[in-house]
């Protein structure tokens, strides 16, 4: 209970996090697939050591840490903002077929419009052209799956249209792969392992600016996102327009996962499992603590994600698309059984 | 006798339904009715009558599809969307989205309408809550968590939300639905309490006929083609809640204003005895179709003994004596 303690307890809490989520920042500059000195990276980080150290730390390490960072807080926000929005513990950007939207939109641009206007992987283009594809296609699967639920109430009903759509989806897909050549293929197929390291500084920049939006957008809303907890005819009773702040919540959530979607590939339950993990942590409901927790423990849990999935050295990766799977899919379990035993038991 | 309150809320050639593009559904017109400070009000009809239609049209929740609603004497068209937060709150029959919520944090929501962008508890704030709490008697279980308090617990949370809203009229949607007997009558007596210590104005739809018509200071009856206002004994007197809620099965009477159910033809049965047995057996003996008749054949006596409460039936010259009600509504005799 944080009943009269709140004001011990929650800047604790937050203050270990954000220790712990700098902790695992550090350490996956320090740590990657190519074995380097300690002193070798602090060296490369102040411009200086072997040219080699420099390229391996600054172009390959740092960017890569960064994305962990911001793909972890704006897919774990994201996902908060969802199971809000649609009063449903599992909404989450790749539950929802969100990320496959996103996924589509990126499959359009990679495999068709690129080849069509000779766009190279280095071109600003295409790294906005990807990321408003992406937004584009998040946003349309949003807007489909929020007139679905408008008129279903029934949460199983909603889950299973957004497996649906994400199914037709990956069914379209196929078929853009079908028509599309070889190279462009390939680009695809390691874009769906989803990877934090493909990401180049321009690309990190466009992602970054994104992400503060959404953001920005996101925590805006926290107090109608409070009052939604109650329902949605108290809050419209206490003057909550509920018309557009569902409007501003969906264009936030599609920002934050489409933006990290189209650069880093679906990075599978990272949306729907970290935010019951910062609710269990700071034991409250209430968003002021919720979202910057949420965002920090995303921020964790990605960078423990490619940690792991660089372990095996030697220039071996395990796509960090099975490593958030492996620790997501947990947590929901968790959250499934949870709730059936809990209604069980009424 | 308490003098009426000042008028908080009236409605005047109202028409309540659904207003679409291309047709309305009026579901009632011409309902002109009031509520004053410090006032219990229970709203009662029949399942569909438009109970609901009318409180959420009350609070602004749909439009009316005409007439006129004013709260304070203002029209509610001319009170904006921050205002009226502030004049009138509601709980409605929607279930809490998160029922991870903490009972403390639930009414802080209701202060809603006078925090910050961020939704920031100044001191004034804080206290409102506590004195929600308290009057609620939710203050031990503050820190607990909406799904592990008892429905009745839940519900008192929600009108401390309404408390901390702190709006003097307070509309709710059957607060008593699906509460037991006592939850039930806990809930209706804190909604007086509220009128009587707060002056609040407190407009409540309700099922439970009985609570509302001991209960209310105002009915307001929703009757299929109008609705009718008055205090409970007017209404009663005036035959309107027998008519209301009378059908062949269920009769009202107005000298205890009570139902009952309609019993068939009967056969009479002679019944003596002593008091308080004597009025049970006579409902059990309604039961079984058997109406007091002192003259018939078949005789009931009942009498306090050593061993507690003894029926003796006798019919004719055969006599039987039993030691519980059941066992002598078995052995009453058949056609």
């Amino acid at each position: 209970m944080r009943e009269r303690l709140p004001s011990l307890k929650l800047p604790l809490a937050m203050t270990g996090l954000f220790l712990v989520t700098l902790l695992l920042f550090c350490a996956d500059i320090l740590f990657g697939g190519t074995p380097l000195e300690a002193g070798d990276v602090v060296r490369a980080l102040f411009g200086e050591g072997t040219p080699e150290s420099k390229i391996i730390v600054m172009e390959f390490r740092l960017p890569r840490a960064l994305t962990a960072v911001i793909a972890g807080a704006a897919l774990s926000v994201s996902g908060l903002l969802m199971q809000t929005l649609f009063r449903n513990p599992l909404a989450g950007p790749d539950v929802l077929g969100i990320s496959s939207g996103a996924g589509l939109g990126v499959a359009l641009t990679v495999l068709t419009l690129s080849p069509l206007f000779a766009i190279t992987a280095d071109s600003p283009l295409q790294g906005w052209g990807m990321i408003l594809a992406a937004w584009a296609g998040a946003g349309m699967v949003m807007v489909i799956i929020m007139a679905v639920s408008s008129r279903m109430r029934d949460i199983m009903t909603v889950l299973i249209v957004g497996l649906m759509l994400a199914s037709a989806i990956s069914a379209v897909v196929s078929l853009l792969q079908y028509f599309s050549n070889e190279t462009m293929l390939r680009t695809y197929v390691i874009w769906t392992m989803g990877n934090l390291g493909n990401i180049s500084w321009q690309q990190l920049r466009a992602l970054t600016i994104a992400a503060l939006a959404g953001m920005i957008l996101a925590f805006v809303m926290v107090k109608p996102l409070n009052a939604m907890l109650m329902g949605e005819t108290f809050s419209r009773t206490v003057g909550v327009r509920m018309r557009s702040t569902r409007l501003m919540l969906l264009a936030a959530a599609s920002i934050l996962a489409g933006s990290v979607t189209a650069f880093c590939g679906p990075l599978a339950f990272i949306g729907v499992a970290v935010p019951h993990m910062a609710r269990l942590l700071f034991r409250t409901t209430d968003h002021r603590t919720l979202m910057p927790g949420t965002a920090l423990f995303g921020a964790a849990i990605l960078l423990v994600s490619d940690l792991i999935s660089t372990a095996p050295g030697g220039g071996q990766i395990i796509p960090v698309n099975t490593v958030t799977s492996l620790i997501g899919i947990p947590v929901v379990l968790w959250i499934i059984l949870g709730k059936n035993a809990t209604a069980g038991r009424r | 006798m308490k003098k009426r309150g000042i008028v908080i809320a009236e409605t005047e050639e109202l028409t309540i339904g659904y207003a679409s593009r291309r047709r309305s559904i009026r579901v009632m017109e011409h309902l002109s009715v009031s509520a004053g400070s410090g006032e219990l009000v229970a709203l009662i009809g029949r399942n569909g009558a438009g109970k609901s239609t009318l409180l959420r049209t009350l609070v602004s929740l749909q439009p009316a599809v005409g007439g006129k609603i004013r709260l304070h004497g203002r029209d509610l068209h001319s009170i904006g969307s921050t205002m009226l937060p502030r004049i009138v709150s509601f709980t409605s029959t929607e279930p809490v989205a998160e029922r991870n919520i903490s009972v403390r944090d639930a009414v802080s929501l209701g202060r809603f309408p006078y925090t910050n962008w961020i939704g920031t508890m100044t001191d004034a704030d804080r206290e409102a809550v506590d004195h929600a709490l308290e009057d609620t008697g939710m203050l031990t279980l503050a820190g607990r968590r909406l799904d592990n308090i008892s429905d009745g617990e839940r519900q008192r949370t929600l009108i401390a939300r309404s408390l901390a809203q702190d709006t003097e009229l307070l509309v709710m949607d059957e607060p008593t639905a699906f509460l037991d007997l006592p939850s039930r009558y806990g809930i209706v007596s804190l909604l007086r309490k509220l009128t009587r210590e707060k002056g609040k104005c407190v407009i409540y739809s309700t099922h439970d006929l009985d609570t509302a018509l001991n209960e209310a200071d105002r009915i307001w009856l929703m009757d299929g083609e109008c609705i009718i206002e008055g205090a409970p004994e007017d209404l009663i007197l005036s035959g309107t809640i027998a008519r209301a809620f009378e059908s062949p099965l269920l009769s009202f009477s107005s000298k205890e204003g009570t139902f009952s159910f309609v019993r068939g033809r009967r056969k009479g049965i002679a019944l003596k005895g002593d008091a308080p047995a004597l009025s049970l057996t006579e409902k059990a003996l309604g039961r079984c179709g058997y109406a007091v008749d002192q003259q018939a054949s078949v005789r009931v006596k009942v009498q306090t003994g050593p061993e507690g409460w003894r029926w003796t039936l006798a019919e004719g010259s055969e006599t039987r004596s039993f030691s519980t009600l059941y066992e002598l509504m078995v052995h009453l005799p058949e056609e």
